[in-house]
This record gives structure tokens, C-alpha cells and sequence, in this order.
């Protein structure tokens, strides 16, 4: 018979959307159950995604760093560059992260269970181990935080060798003279730009005219140049017919135009589905939406009050920052704990290379929503001292502000340092900051910061006398 | 009159087998037999980011009996032609790059290190545990997204010290006429072919991932193993699944499916459902492969 423990919530997936309402549930001094179906805690995000690709990421900086400074040190790339010899840090970044998560489950006292969930009823999860073994669970109150995985398009034939998707493409051992990457999101741009920037001949291709078409576009146009600049193409306005392993040497892909382009190795990042497969929601009195996620209103509760769902099973914004937020704040909800004020500023940071990041109103929304024209304030990174002294000018810092001049809407970055140098912006737009303010007050001498001064001056000489 | 035997008895004659062996593996100076020209060409060309199909052709070409066996493979059933496969160089086309090169690697090592005269047919079953390793591993590794390549040099190299050992016991025989039984054979292949395959691994220079699979590719010892491919945890499931196509008698699927190694590969039943209905096609590739 299969054993039944009690408990006061049941959390599904340790990603950081269901750490953080399984810990959230512990603080209340409610009785936890935390299920996730790998070995390790953390989720996709961990070991597939986020601190995987971050980590290549900051190791190929570095190796720009380097190239930048030729004149100094004699180093050149070693043709033998593997990617694996790149990825040194990984296993450490890796493990320190789900050491870290695990002692902190640990330490607030949440069972953790290896397996997967599936509902029996709207208040009962059975847990399934590797060998069969069955447990069951149950809760007044549950949160669905079992994330997403790569979406495989049917016309593509994704065989992890030579056509992968964003979860194998990090298990490649030496990197490919070409790669077509399909996408123009997110992951596309950020791998695109990561792996162009090592060397290898990429072309990304995607239905829009431009990649990340919801940034504002004189960041993506930034972008775009410097992903051209280390030889990487950008095939706008194009579907795929097919794609295919030709048996041979390489992944031919058919466009809709006639065009047949061919690479090493092909790259699928065509969005992403919610793992909702195994759980059996129907029984639960849930339904998928059309797009197999799970509907939820503003508190991320579901059609069924008592269950919650948070992170990528919800959809947009599909950010690691905000599915931590959502986890914290169902569980607040279904506790009756305040939450505290609803995030209104959340930052957006994309890590291609330059790094992208966005907060507040874009030039066009501000427009639409307040009427009339905009000020907007730009200063380039070549214009900065601490730009010149690091090398880093291909940058821009764009302040949105309202048609006076005076408030601050949104601030829009491109360039090294753009994730971190949002969160000024961020903090402008929470206090309700003036762009005077940036105007009247110091910053550090050389730093990125400066920027900010720099384009509140390009709004303040906008002003109508 | 007390009569005494000249005849060895098989205790006897595996201890001074063992003895030889000993201290073989523990001379710095190893004889072992070269990693074959060819196979050794292919995995240099493996990994030179500057190869292409020409230069793959063209090392094939020069070995006559590796071109025919090429020819032979990709008219079998499990490369399935369209039309019968009558040039090289339509083969080539047929097979693709990777499939090509792994074939030659893999021919060009059963041709060398895999051909000892007297023990064809136990031989043959090590090559078939071998490749039907490196078949499995490729799969398992497309599960759970290591590296496919990797997992496949893993499979079909990981035993490649059994080879080496029955050379050695060849060798210590010396004139002798009498053969030494295979049950002797198989007691001293047991007991150091990892240790012969990592002395191998480490002459010929195989890609590290590989040396580490060969090394801690048993029950026991993948836990020791530190790549982040995960060549010795693959390999290990995927030799369990070999031996239970080459011994169908030695493993049933139940067994199988307890195997700690599943646990720690994170498989769960239906994921072994997945690689237990591999075992036909799986079956038929080795046949294809096999000399």
C-alpha cells in the first residue's frame, strides 16, 4: 500500500520559482514538501540553462579581454579550443549553487522527495521514485513550479549530435566551424552571440525582421552590429521549411524562399514548452491553456484556488528574477501572510554579448501611454572615461523620460555591465526619482554610472524654455 | 618410484600467466601493440576543426581492406541504401561523415588490436560487447544530453585491455604448442583488463573522457570518475545493456532495470522502456559493423 504523509503545502520543482515558495512556506512554520523529479535541487536553470551558459559566457569574455589586450600579451586562441576547457569553472559554479540550495532546504527543515508528482486529486500528489516506488502526498494548499524545457518543432529533427536544442548544445566537446541557430528570442541571441564571439561562423535565422523584437530597437540594432562584427549573420524574416542532417558533413536548412543554408551544427532555441506532462492536472480539476500552460490570475493562482502555479509553467516573462518573486508571493497569498507591495519596475536582463537590460517604459510605449513626444537621453559608453579606460564603447544608455523632461519612464542599456547598471534606473523609477536628480548628483569617477549623468544632460538641454 | 606431472594444471597454469602479466603492467616500458595507422589517423582528424570528408576519403582509400569492409557496411540492412552502395565515394556519401569515421575507427582497431589467431570466436564476442556498448552509450547519452560522440568512443574502446591481456598471455606462452584454455583466458582478462586498458589508453593517448571510462567504467568506480561528459556512468549502463544482447542468459530485464547505475543516471522506467526497445536496431548495427 502506498504510504500517505500530511503536509501544509507541497511544492513541485526545486527551480528558483519553487525554492522560493517551499522556503517561503518553511518561514511561515508551515510543514513543507519540496518534490523534484532530478537527483539534484535548482531546476533547469542550474544545470541546462541559466548558470551553464553564463558560465561560458564569462569565461569567452574573458578570452575578449585578453584578444583586446594583444599588444600586451602575446596570446592567440589555441585552434584545439574545446569547449569543455572553457567550461572549467562549470562543475564548481555547479555544485556550489546546488550545495548552497540544498543546505538551505536543509536548514529550513522541508522534506525533500526524489521523484515525480502527479496529481490524484485536487489535494493529493502521489510521488513516483526512479525504481516505481510510489508515495503519496497530501496538502491543503500546492504550487506547480515544474519549469519548461526546449520546445522540438515537428519539421526539425532534433538528434542532440548534430541538430541540438539549447539543453544538449552545452554538451558539445570541441566547437563547430559553423552553426545555424533557429530563433531570435532570448537564448537564440545569447548563444548566437556567445558562440560567434569564439569563432564560430554563426547565422541565426528567425521569422521577425530583427532579433529580440520586444527591446527597444536601438539596442537590438547595437547588438546586431557587434554580433556582425565577430561575423555572425542575422537572416531576418525567414521560415524554416526544414531542417535536416544530410548524413554527410552537415545540417542543410531549407527557408521558405528557395534558400538552402548549410553548418557543422545547428542550434534549435524555438521557444520553450511547460513540463505539465507527467502531472496529471485533469485530475487535479485543471485545464492547459491552448498553449499547454497553466492559467493563473495576479496572485498565480489557478482555476483551482488552493493550487498555485509560478515560473515557466505561466508563461511570459519566463524570468529566473520573477519566478522567484511569483513563488514567494503565492505562498504569501494562500497563507494569508502580506506579501508586501506588488514588483511594479521588474528588470530585464539578456546576456548576450553586449548585454542587454531594460526596465520601465520603452521611447514607444511612453509615447502611446502619456501622448505627445517623449525626451529621451542617450549616452554612448564611448563618451564615459571608465568606457575608454576598459574598453568597453560599443555601449548606450537610453533614458526615457515624459514630454516636460522631468520624469523618468524607463532606462534602456546596451553594453557590458548593462544587467547591473539597470538597477539604478530601477530604483530611479520605484522612488519616483527626477531626471535632475541624476543631473545634480555625483557618481563615481570613472565608472559606467556616469552614463546616467550624461543622458539626464541630453534630456535637460531638450527642455522647452 | 614417485612420478611427477610435467602436464600444468589450469591453477598453475593461470598463476604463472598472472605473474607474467604483473609484470608486464608494471614495466615502464610496456610493449603494447600501436594503435592501428589508420584508426589512429581518424582520430586525429576527429579532432582537427580543419577536416573534411576529402581528407577522411582519401585515408580510406589507401587502406584496401578497410575500403571493402566500408563497401560491405553500407550495403547491410541496418544502413538500409536506397540503391546498392557501388563506390567509395558514394558510400561515403551514403554513411556521412561521423558514421564513416567511426566505422573506420572501429574496423581499423578490430582488424589490429582485435584479431588473435586461435580465439576468433571469443574474440569476435568482445568486439560485439564493444561495439554494441558504444551503440547503447550514444543513445544514453542522447537521453540525458551528454555529449553523443563521446559516449560512442567510450563504448567501443572502454574493454580495449581484454584484447591486450590475451596478447600478453600469447606472448608469455612463448614456443609452446598448447593453447591455454579460454576458461584460463577469461579468469586473467577479469582481473586486469582495466588496469592493461588504462596503460593502453594512456600509449596510444586517447582523449582523456575516454582513459577515464576505461578506468572507471565498472559498478564500482564511476562514482571516482570527475568529466563532466560522464563517459564512465554511460559507458557502465551501456555495457550492462551489451552484455544483456551478447549474454542474453546473464541479465534479464528485471535485473537490468535494478541497477544502481539507472538510479544515478536519474532513468526512470520509462526511459529503460526507451533503451530495452532499442535492443533489435542496436542488434543489427553491431551485425553491420562486426568484420
Amino acid at each position: 500500500m502506498t504510504p500517505t504523509t500530511s503536509y501544509d503545502l507541497v511544492v513541485i520543482g526545486s527551480g528558483p520559482a519553487g525554492q522560493k515558495a517551499a522556503i517561503q512556506g518553511a518561514k511561515a512554520g508551515k510543514r513543507v514538501a519540496l518534490i523534484e523529479q532530478t537527483r539534484e535541487v535548482g531546476g533547469a536553470c542550474v544545470y541546462h540553462g541559466t548558470i551553464p551558459s553564463k558560465t561560458l559566457r564569462e569565461t569567452a569574455l574573458k578570452m575578449v579581454h585578453f584578444l583586446h589586450a594583444t599588444d600586451v600579451f602575446d596570446f592567440r586562441m589555441r585552434d584545439d579550443l574545446k569547449i569543455a576547457s572553457l567550461m572549467t569553472r562549470l562543475d564548481t559554479v555547479v555544485r556550489a549553487h546546488g550545495k548552497f540550495m540544498k543546505e538551505q532546504i536543509t536548514r529550513n527543515g522541508i522534506d525533500r522527495f526524489h521523484g515525480r508528482a502527479q496529481f490524484l486529486s485536487d489535494r493529493e500528489i502521489q510521488v513516483r521514485g526512479l525504481g516505481g516506488n510510489t508515495t503519496t502526498l497530501t496538502a491543503p494548499v500546492s504550487v506547480i513550479a515544474t519549469g519548461s524545457r526546449p520546445r522540438v518543432p515537428d519539421h526539425i529533427p532534433i538528434d542532440h549530435e548534430h541538430i541540438l536544442d539549447s539543453d544538449s548544445i552545452l554538451s558539445l566537446v570541441y566547437f563547430p566551424k559553423s552553426l545555424t541557430v533557429l530563433g531570435g528570442g532570448v537564448i537564440a541571441s545569447e548563444y548566437a552571440s556567445i558562440f560567434s564571439l569564439l569563432g564560430v561562423q554563426v547565422t541565426m535565422v528567425d521569422t521577425a525582421d530583427r532579433p529580440l523584437k520586444f527591446l527597444d530597437p536601438e539596442l537590438t540594432d547595437q547588438f546586431c552590429r557587434a554580433f556582425e562584427k565577430t561575423g555572425g549573420h542575422y537572416r531576418g524574416q525567414q521560415k524554416v521549411q526544414h531542417a535536416q542532417w544530410d548524413g554527410f558533413s552537415k545540417v542543410t536548412t531549407l527557408l521558405e524562399s528557395g534558400e538552402t543554408l548549410e553548418s557543422e551544427k545547428m542550434l534549435v532555441a524555438l521557444g520553450r514548452v511547460a513540463n505539465i506532462e507527467h502531472l496529471n492536472i485533469q485530475a487535479a480539476g485543471l485545464t492547459p491553456t491552448p498553449r499547454g500552460l497553466i492559467s493563473v490570475n495576479d496572485q498565480c493562482q489557478t482555476t483551482v484556488p488552493h493550487i498555485y502555479a509560478v515560473g515557466d509553467v505561466i508563461g511570459p516573462p519566463s524570468l529566473a528574477s520573477c519566478s522567484m518573486e511569483q513563488g514567494r508571493r503565492a505562498v504569501c497569498h494562500a497563507l494569508g501572510l502580506n506579501p508586501g507591495d506588488a514588483p511594479e519596475h521588474i528588470p530585464m536582463g539578456i546576456f548576450t554579448i553586449p548585454e542587454m537590460s531594460s526596465v520601465g517604459l520603452s521611447e514607444q510605449e511612453a509615447i502611446e501611454k502619456y501622448g505627445g513626444d517623449a525626451l529621451v537621453g542617450r549616452a554612448h559608453f564611448h563618451e564615459i572615461a571608465r568606457g575608454q579606460i576598459s574598453g568597453m564603447t560599443n555601449g548606450l544608455l537610453k533614458m526615457v523620460a515624459d514630454a516636460k523632461g522631468g520624469k523618468l519612464l524607463g532606462v534602456h542599456i546596451v553594453g557590458e555591465g548593462a544587467t547591473e547598471l539597470i538597477h539604478i534606473g530601477q530604483m530611479g523609477l520605484l522612488h519616483h526619482i527626477d531626471i535632475d536628480r541624476f543631473v545634480d548628483n555625483i557618481f563615481n569617477f570613472p565608472t559606467l554610472a556616469e552614463a546616467y549623468r550624461i543622458a539626464a544632460l541630453d534630456i535637460a538641454k531638450q527642455r522647452k524654455k | 618410484m614417485t612420478v611427477v606431472s610435467t602436464i600444468p594444471t589450469e591453477e598453475s597454469e593461470t598463476e604463472t600467466f598472472r605473474t607474467h602479466i604483473v609484470e608486464r603492467l608494471q614495466q615502464k616500458e610496456l610493449d603494447l601493440p600501436l594503435l592501428p595507422v589508420v584508426a589512429n589517423q581518424v582520430l586525429l582528424l576527429s579532432g582537427d576543426p580543419n577536416a573534411d570528408s576529402s581528407k577522411l576519403s582519401a585515408l580510406i582509400q589507401q587502406d584496401q581492406a578497410l575500403a571493402g569492409q566500408i563497401l560491405r557496411i553500407a550495403n547491410s540492412a541496418a544502413c538500409a541504401p536506397r540503391s546498392p552502395i557501388v563506390s567509395l565515394q558514394q558510400a561515403i556519401a551514403w554513411l556521412g561523415m561521423n558514421m564513416l569515421a567511426s566505422l573506420a575507427f572501429s574496423v581499423s582497431v578490430q582488424s589490429g588490436v582485435f584479431k588473435v589467431k586461435g580465439y576468433e570466436k571469443e574474440v569476435r564476442t568482445l568486439w560485439h560487447q564493444a561495439l554494441a556498448t558504444g551503440l547503447y552509450g550514444k543513445e544514453i547519452a542522447r537521453r540525458n544530453r551528454h555529449n553523443v560522440e563521446n559516449a560512442f568512443l567510450c563504448g567501443i574502446l572502454h574493454t580495449i585491455g581484454k584484447p591486450l591481456l590475451i596478447h600478453l598471455i600469447l606472448q608469455a606462452r612463448g614456443d609452446s604448442p598448447a593453447q591455454p584454455s579460454w576458461a584460463v583466458m577469461d579468469t586473467l582478462i577479469q582481473e586486469s583488463h582495466i588496469l592493461a586498458g588504462t596503460k593502453l589508453a594512456e600509449a596510444w593517448q586517447l582523449p582523456q573522457p575516454v582513459q577515464e571510462a576505461i578506468r572507471f567504467y565498472p559498478d564500482e568506480a564511476y562514482h571516482q570518475a570527475n568529466s563532466p561528459t560522464k563517459g564512465a556512468m554511460i559507458t557502465c549502463l551501456a555495457d550492462h545493456l551489451a552484455t544483456s544482447i551478447v549474454d542474453p542468459s546473464s541479465l534479464d530485464e528485471e535485473a537490468l532495470r535494478a541497477l544502481p547505475v539507472v538510479q544515478d543516471l536519474n532513468f526512470y522506467p520509462e526511459d529503460m522502456d526507451a533503451l530495452l526497445e532499442l535492443k533489435d536496431s542496436i542488434q543489427q548495427s553491431v551485425e553491420a559493423f562486426l568484420v
